[in-house]
């Protein structure tokens, strides 16, 4: 198990240089950094001047080499845009971005899991169209259109909730937290319910399709004619049966969560690390969009792992497997 | 964020729940689009900087309400006598928000900082040959050439202590990595950083040593950047934000229609104009002209000012809300030339007919350029632009793109006409003719944005006489023939000048100065 976790962690360095390489390539297309750094009445020598202070002029491989180098011994670096810490800026933001995402990921699943087994174990009610129909509405509309609704109606028109930011934080230790107060809470909610609608159709449409799928199944017809209490049919036999296409779907896709959280971020002026790239592109802050994508790469490579050590809890299989 | 800030932070949470309690307390919260990326003064030349800065630091002279000059840490100038050159009289008795006295040596501190080659506000020093402190409350900026302009060009230079930046190793501008001076300030404006939190939310609060009277009443201002121009509405509307700036033309009925808020129109300095490709031989993107460049031709360039339509422009993409422009500089900016000041009508006719005597009756077709995301309304406006063009037989095939890209494009004569919008920094006629209309030249440090390379042997002639001429009847008269000569060449099509919308709650009074800066020394809070 212990190689297995680690053989991952090794697979994960190459999958962050592979993206910082893509990155990379792609960050001479993304546009000019120094006429973003300079103002309009900067001469063309000075701007010069900096560009091979930068390194701008080297050769992309050389780029590369010295970002790779340099991030390797811990040294990621300075923002061409505000000449903060690129570490320091993004070690701040993940704290907004995290809680988001898990909020959402929790919304997703409190809702849509016990929303997918009513749905399959009442297929033809009239609360499941309706859930089934508005659900459908809610992944139609992309996020910031959702997002931007949202703010309208809870925001602008009852006010209720803040339009934008993310409200009373505290500090625990160094991670800024909305968890704490009634006011965090407060701005919190409607964006992990945009961030988290998507998630929340799909998660009860899987949790439905496959509670379907497990409840035509033999062993539980037989548990049916045997005259085992149905509660525990579906809650014990059926639903663990079902999680295990729906975690590999739901981790897969939680990071996606965390990296498209971008969207959600600007339309709410979340201060995340989405928020924080976007500004990142518009100033051409090559560092710490490179660093943002590695960041982002070893999330997605740690909530796979995740995922893998999930399996082997929950499905008695895959343990019986790895003894051999 | 750093331990500091986040005590001071901390410390404001409090001082903010106290705040809340007392009757006096009236905090302003406002928001822009876009962070400014340092709280140093000289560290980078961008008008959200500038702009946010100017609260807190201040400059010799400064700007009023309507954009005159007049006196700040300097209580008077006048020119030196036997050589080049301005002499300043320093205001005695200013402080600066930490304490320390205000003298000549700051100022000359300031002036190394921000001309050393970090510092990204340094062209404003490029007249200066040599500063001299006289004693404590007089200082002398020598210049190569006479320059009646200097005070006026330099209303941004903003002066830092020289103990406080020298003790906390900020005697240069941050080029790579940060120093004190990007989070933290110290000048002798009215407001002073209570907290700063880069890209969330920044926060000040009046500095009661200020020299000046203060004819606000905010006790505490909070500025939160907002990126999305959806959410900045929201959160106007919803009251958690009492003034945003600038807000979309087409949200402008929607603010106006609800009570409690208003919106603030104005012109700013900018205007909006097509460039050409002077220099080139032969046009990039055409379909059919590939060997030639028919823009080097005047009549072709004529042809092409005679096919916009400025009034359908405004009254279809801007709600009438746009000034059209005849010239670089809208009215009102020093050195304006009312001697010229028809624009090319909206003549179609004309257009072609020209186009027949260029040798082009069919037309041709050539690649324009724009921005996406620069200037109001700009693709839009392309697109106008390039249907106005077709109906004379000018076929534009239209790219558009950010702006980061965009520039990098037009450095490298990626173009055969592009949009391009100006602001004159000095406030002056001088300012577009020394960067847009003067040839060329990276040694002299001139022309640098005249993309096309648009080149005139009289102008280049003319702009140091401009620059150097005292009598502001013979300046005038240069400058005139400058404009004359542009406008007859049509070496840019001026289209309009930008307009400026804000909006805010109705119980904030405030000033909305053309070059779109939020000064919070005029803020009433009511």
């Amino acid at each position: 198990m212990v190689y297995f976790i680690l053989k991952r962690l090794v697979q994960s360095v190459f999958v962050m240089l592979a993206v910082a390489f893509l990155a990379f390539s792609l960050f001479r297309f993304v546009g000019d950094p120094i006429t973003q750094m300079t103002g309009v009445e900067t001469s063309i020598e000075d701007q010069e001047r900096l560009r091979e202070e930068l390194g701008l002029n080297d050769p992309f491989v050389l780029q590369f080499g010295r970002f790779t180098a340099d991030m390797l011994q811990g040294d990621f670096g300075f923002s061409y845009r505000t000449r903060q810490p690129v570490a320091e800026m993004i070690a701040t933001r993940i704290p907004a971005t995290l809680e988001l995402g898990i909020v959402a990921l929790l919304i997703s699943l409190f809702v849509g899991i016990p929303a997918g087994v009513y749905t399959a174990l009442r297929p033809r009610g009239i609360p499941t169209q309706a859930l089934l129909l508005t659900t459908l509405v809610g992944v139609s509309i992309p996020t910031f259109v959702i997002g931007i609704m949202l703010i309208f109606v809870f925001g602008v028109q009852l006010g209720w909730l803040p339009t934008f930011g993310r409200g009373g934080t505290v500090f625990i230790g160094n991670w800024e937290s909305s968890l704490f107060t009634i006011e965090g809470w407060r701005a919190l909610l409607l964006p992990a319910i945009t961030l988290g609608v998507y998630q929340l159709t799909l998660t009860m449409r899987l949790v439905r399709a496959e509670m379907m799928e497990v409840m035509r199944s033999d062993y539980i017809r037989f548990g049916m004619a045997r005259g085992v209490p149905m509660r525990r049919l579906h809650y014990k036999h059926a639903l663990a049966n079902t999680m295990v296409p729906v975690i590999t779907i739901i981790g897969l896709q939680f990071g996606g969560v965390i990296a498209f959280s971008i969207v959600t971020e600007s339309v709410f002026q979340w201060p995340g690390m989405g928020l924080l790239f976007l500004e990142s592109i518009r100033f051409v802050d090559i560092p710490v969009m490179g660093v943002y994508l590695v960041v982002i790469a070893f999330f997605f490579v740690l909530v796979n792992l995740i995922v893998d050590l999930l399996y082997v809890v929950i499905d008695p299989r895959l343990r019986v497997r790895d003894v051999q | 964020m750093t331990p500091r800030n986040l005590r001071k932070s901390a410390l404001l949470g409090s001082a903010l729940a106290f705040c809340a309690m007392g009757a006096a307390a009236e905090t302003l919260r406002w928001a822009s689009t876009t962070d400014p990326q340092t709280m140093d003064p000289h560290a980078v030349n961008s008008a959200p900087v500038l702009s946010f800065l100017n609260n807190i630091y201040e400059g010799l002279v400064r700007r009023g309400q309507d954009m005159s000059i007049e006196p700040s840490l300097a209580a008077s100038w006048e020119p030196l006598e036997g050589e080049n050159g301005w002499r300043f009289n320093l205001r005695q008795g200013v402080t600066f928000q930490d304490g320390a006295a205000f003298t000549a040596e700051d100022v000359m501190f300031s002036y190394q900082r921000a001309s050393n080659e970090a510092a990204d506000v340094r062209s404003w020093f490029a007249p200066v040959s040599d500063v001299r402190v006289v004693d404590d409350f007089t200082i002398d900026f020598v210049t190569t050439a006479p320059n009646p302009l200097f005070p006026d060009s330099i209303a941004n230079f903003m002066i830092l202590d020289k103990g406080w930046a020298e003790s906390n190793d900020a005697a240069l501008p941050a080029r790579d990595a940060e120093n004190f001076a990007t989070m933290n300030v110290n000048g002798t404006g009215p407001f002073t950083l209570a907290s700063r939190d880069p890209g969330v939310r920044t926060t000040l609060v009046p500095h009661d040593g200020w020299w000046d009277d203060a004819a606000h009443n905010v006790t505490e201002a909070v500025f939160t950047p907002i990126g999305n121009a959806a959410t900045g509405l929201a959160a106007l509307l919803s009251g958690e934000i009492d003034f945003i700036q600038p807000i979309p033309l087409q949200d402008v009925a929607q603010v106006e229609g609800r009570d409690g808020f208003k919106v603030l129109e104005g012109e700013e300095t900018r205007v909006i104009m097509f460039g050409f490709g002077h220099e080139h031989d032969a046009l990039l993107y055409s379909t059919d002209v590939t060997d030639a460049n028919p823009f080097t031709d005047p009549r072709v360039r004529q042809a092409a000012a005679h096919a916009i339509d400025i009034a359908s422009i405004d009254r279809v993409l801007f709600r009438g809300k746009i000034e059209a422009a005849n010239q670089l500089v809208p009215a009102g900016i020093s050195g304006y030339s009312e001697a010229n000041e028809n624009r090319p009508e909206y003549n179609p006719e004309r257009a072609r007919e020209l186009l027949a005597e260029a040798g082009y009756p069919d037309g041709f077709s050539f690649g324009l350029k724009c921005p996406n995301d620069r200037y109001i309304n700009d693709e839009a406006l392309c697109r106008a632009a390039a249907s106005m063009f077709a109906a004379v037989g000018l076929n534009a095939e239209l790219s558009t793109g950010p702006v980061r890209d965009y520039w990098p494009q037009l450095r490298e004569d990626d173009f055969d006409m592009y949009l391009l919008g100006w602001s004159p920094g000095t406030f002056d006629m001088e300012h577009p003719v020394r960067f847009l209309l003067h040839s060329q030249d990276d040694e002299k440090k001139l022309g640098s944005w005249n993309f096309g390379n648009y080149s005139n042997a009289r102008v280049d002639e003319l702009l140091p006489q401009i620059q150097q001429e005292i009598d502001p009847a013979a300046r005038q008269a240069m400058i005139d023939e400058v404009v004359a000569i542009t406008q007859e060449e049509v070496a840019y099509i001026p289209l309009y000048t930008q307009p400026l919308i804000w909006a805010a709650k109705d119980n904030i009074e405030l000033t909305q100065r053309a070059d779109n800066f939020f000064m919070l020394r005029w803020v009433t809070v009511n």
